[in-house]
């Protein structure tokens, strides 16, 4: 079975579920049919499952040398999906699964060019607090992905009802505003302390192995500017009352800061966390 | 080929209310008091009687028209010359189209409307109970009833408000998702806001609360709501504890500002709201639409989203057009389909008949009663029978149905149908005379023939569904829709 099921084609199969569920999951919001949405959200429910059992077989390990930066985006697709689901169930709604599909659909498209190229962990970095800190971070990173894309659609439909325009009919099945905000509140509250504790973590842990907690490192700075931002929102979600158009622009860009400290740092600048210098 | 389909009917578009008051037949739809008695030209009828139309559908031979217009003047005592400059009639293919467009509404004063479908639904069953249904009119309007579904199902042309109570109902919707933990507070009471209320208890909304000057007024609509009286000084008080708010006063100034609703929103942890200002001159002053998680909507506000709605509809409608001209087609299709249907009966009969005796003769000839043997034979026989007969059955369903009269003479002729009486059809016509007078075959059988199968050659000349008739009553029994008769609304 491990000769079929090789990195290469885990991935494209995985890829395919995705896609069918995200595409279907669209022409299901499309068609006004709750049916088609439900079977394209059991569908990345299988794909999820799929992935899973690849990760616990540990395809990717046979790839020489640890992980490949293709496994490092397709972990976070895969708690991405795993967020998903969580609020598929807290929310009785399909749209955080789906928008969960679309997004892990675009990170495996990203991963599969990068399968080969390996990174090395050092062995310094072979820790239960390393684990803490990517686990509580990948978990966060996934809650405030699905957060956004509900953010964005409520700033959208906000600004659609509040100009008196109607919904185009390609969209006129979305959530409504209540259940969009529902998604962001629920992303907040249990994605920011997962955002504290992956930070806490991290900075723990560097004092040993570089010798201080805060290094100066890019990495560092614009993670204590998200985890600022973060928890000026989740601060306002829970004492404030924060609900609506505030709430769902500070999400937009704490997503925004996010991406750019996951694609730019990590791949473009030097940092103890770019794979470039690894 | 005498026989068709006719529709004559008036509407809201050729008759005015009064006119359509006087030549209603909503009494006269009742199996104990049907207008539209079959016989003579009309062998199957149905009568549709709403507030904006009044259709008589009818199955028959010959001047079908008059003798419906004649019955509908009859049971209404007038003549048949008043009803002439309302009514339309159309046959066959355009009969079966407006059948499919009433039904599926698009032929509704407010297209798309859900009424009508009941409404015909209703019409059926009567017609049903009344015996004036058979085969093609069952048929018929169970293709009605699945044509309305799939322009429901693919098209949106019944999707969008088109009223404006409903319309905010929407808007809330939008906003609210369910309506299930939500307040709502009438301010004021107007035809329109009460009609907006009564909207959201039946989306279920959880409270209504109602403020009025009168408070006896407030008190008598809060029992209507199942709700609670607020006096209307206290209004201000209770904007904290409500979602939905329908203000439709007769104030000449606004009664809710922005500068009021800042306290409230941080009251109830900025919690959405929607206001509903309905009256005119307005309740609620524009500016409260600019504050964050309020949204307003003025009666012309709403206006434009219904002008907008029944715009898409009308878009919509095209696409639902294609769907009943499609289906009209396909029930084209099946109508000509049988025609050849008694023929291919005969034949099939006709050829069980020689497989039976044939099967009794080798038995004889073997001197044996083996039943498995009797068993192998038949279905040998039954086999040959099969293969032999595709090709005239074929030949029979292929052609349109102008060509359907020659393929059955050549067919009868080729085999010999005419000269031939299966036993079983011979038998069945006994069964039938027995069972009654209304119940036996009813169609100009061959004269001079007894055998039933014999009419054939006449009915592909004359209406060969009327043999039908009696099969179809049969099968009322198993497709008898539960129509639901619905209150006569304005609309259908």
């Amino acid at each position: 079975m491990t000769s079929i099921l090789t990195p290469a084609s885990s991935t494209l199969l995985t890829l395919a579920l995705y896609a069918f569920a995200g595409v279907a999951g669209m022409a299901g919001m499309v068609l006004k049919k709750p049916g088609i949405r439900l079977v394209a959200a059991c569908v990345a429910a299988v794909g999820f499952i799929l992935q899973t059992v690849i990760l616990f077989m540990g395809f990717h390990a046979q790839t020489a040398g640890g992980l490949s930066i293709g496994a490092y985006m397709q972990m976070l697709a895969w708690f991405l999906m795993l967020c998903g689901i969580v609020m598929w169930v807290v929310v009785r709604q399909e749209a955080p699964i789906l928008f969960g599909a679309l997004l892990s659909l675009l990170l495996y498209g990203v991963s599969a060019r990068s399968l080969e190229t390996v990174v090395h962990v050092p062995a310094s970095l072979h820790a239960p607090f390393y684990a803490l800190h990517i686990g509580a971070l990948y978990i966060s990173l996934a809650l405030i992905a699905i957060s956004f894309a509900a953010g964005l659609l409520f700033l959208y439909l906000d600004r659609r009802i509040k100009s008196k325009k109607s919904i185009p009919a390609f969209i006129a099945d979305i959530p409504a505003l209540n259940i969009l905000d529902r998604i962001n509140f629920v992303g907040t509250i249990a994605g920011f302390p997962l955002f504290t504790i992956g930070i806490v973590c991290g900075l723990f842990y560097a004092k040993p192995v570089y010798g201080s907690a805060m290094t100066g490192d890019p990495k560092e700075i614009i993670s204590i500017v998200i985890w600022a931002c973060f928890g000026w929102l989740f601060y306002n979600r829970v004492s404030q009352g924060w609900y609506g158009r505030k709430p769902a622009r500070l999400m937009v860009a704490v997503f925004c800061l996010s991406v750019f400290s996951i694609v730019v740092v990590n791949l473009f600048m030097n940092s103890h966390h770019a794979f470039v210098r690894i | 080929m005498d026989c068709n389909i006719t529709l004559v009917g008036l509407n809201h578009r050729t008759a005015a209310v009064d006119v359509r008051e006087r030549f209603a037949l909503a009494h006269q739809t009742d199996p104990d008091n049907w207008a539209l008695p079959v016989g003579g030209a009309v062998h199957e009828a149905l009568i549709l009687s709403t507030c904006n139309r009044v259709e008589l559908l009818a199955m028959g031979t010959g001047d079908v028209r008059a003798q419906m217009l004649g019955a509908w003047a009859r049971a209404r005592n007038a003549k048949p010359e008043d009803l002439e400059p309302y009514v339309y009639t159309y046959h066959n293919d355009d009969a079966v189209r407006h059948l499919f467009s009433v039904a599926s509404s698009l032929d509704s004063m407010v297209l798309g409307e859900p009424q009508i479908l009941g409404q015909l639904k209703a019409a059926y069953r009567k017609a049903s109970e009344s015996h004036a249904t058979g085969v093609i009119l069952n048929h018929l309007l169970h293709k009605a009833f699945s044509v309305a579904k799939r322009v429901r199902s693919e098209t949106a042309v019944a999707s969008s408000a088109v009223s404006i109570s409903y319309a905010a109902v929407e808007l809330a919707k939008r906003i609210f998702g369910t309506m299930n933990n939500h307040k709502a507070l009438l301010i004021g009471a107007g035809e329109m806001a009460e009609l907006a209320a009564t909207h959201l208890m039946q989306n279920g909304i959880a409270e209504i609360l109602v403020a009025n000057r009168t408070l006896s007024r407030a008190e008598e609509l809060a029992r209507f709501y199942r709700g609670r009286a607020v006096p209307f000084a206290d209004f201000p008080k209770a904007l904290a504890e409500v979602d939905i708010v329908i203000t439709s006063t007769g104030s000449t100034d606004p009664i809710i500002h922005a500068k009021d609703l800042k306290s409230v929103l941080k009251a109830r942890r900025n919690r959405p709201m929607f206001f509903i200002d309905i009256a005119v001159p307005r309740d609620v002053d524009p500016d409260v639409n600019g504050l964050d998680n309020i949204y307003l909507y003025d009666i012309d506000d709403l206006r434009e989203v219904v002008e907008e709605n029944r715009a898409s509809r009308r878009g919509e409608a095209i696409k639902a057009e294609g769907i009943v001209e499609e289906e009209m087609v396909s029930f084209r299709d099946w109508m000509e389909r049988l025609d050849v249907q008694p023929t291919i009966k005969q034949l099939v009969h006709m050829n069980q008949d020689a497989i039976d005796d044939e099967v009794a003769r080798t038995m004889r000839r073997l001197g044996s009663s083996d039943e498995e043997l009797r068993k192998a034979l038949e279905s040998m026989g039954q086999a040959l029978a099969k293969k032999f007969l595709h090709a005239p059955i074929t030949y029979l369903k292929e052609g349109d149905r102008a060509s359907h009269s020659r393929r059955i003479l050549t067919v009868k002729e080729v085999f010999n149908l005419d000269g031939h009486c299966p036993s079983r059809l011979a038998a069945q016509s006994a069964q039938t005379a027995k069972e009654g007078a209304d119940e036996a075959e009813p169609a100009d059988p061959a004269p001079g023939r007894s055998c039933p199968g014999a009419a054939g050659a006449a009915s592909a000349k004359k209406c060969p569904f009327s043999r039908f008739k009696a099969m179809g009553r049969e099968d009322d029994g198993d497709k008898k829709e539960s129509g639901e008769g619905m209150p006569c609304v304005s609309t259908s």
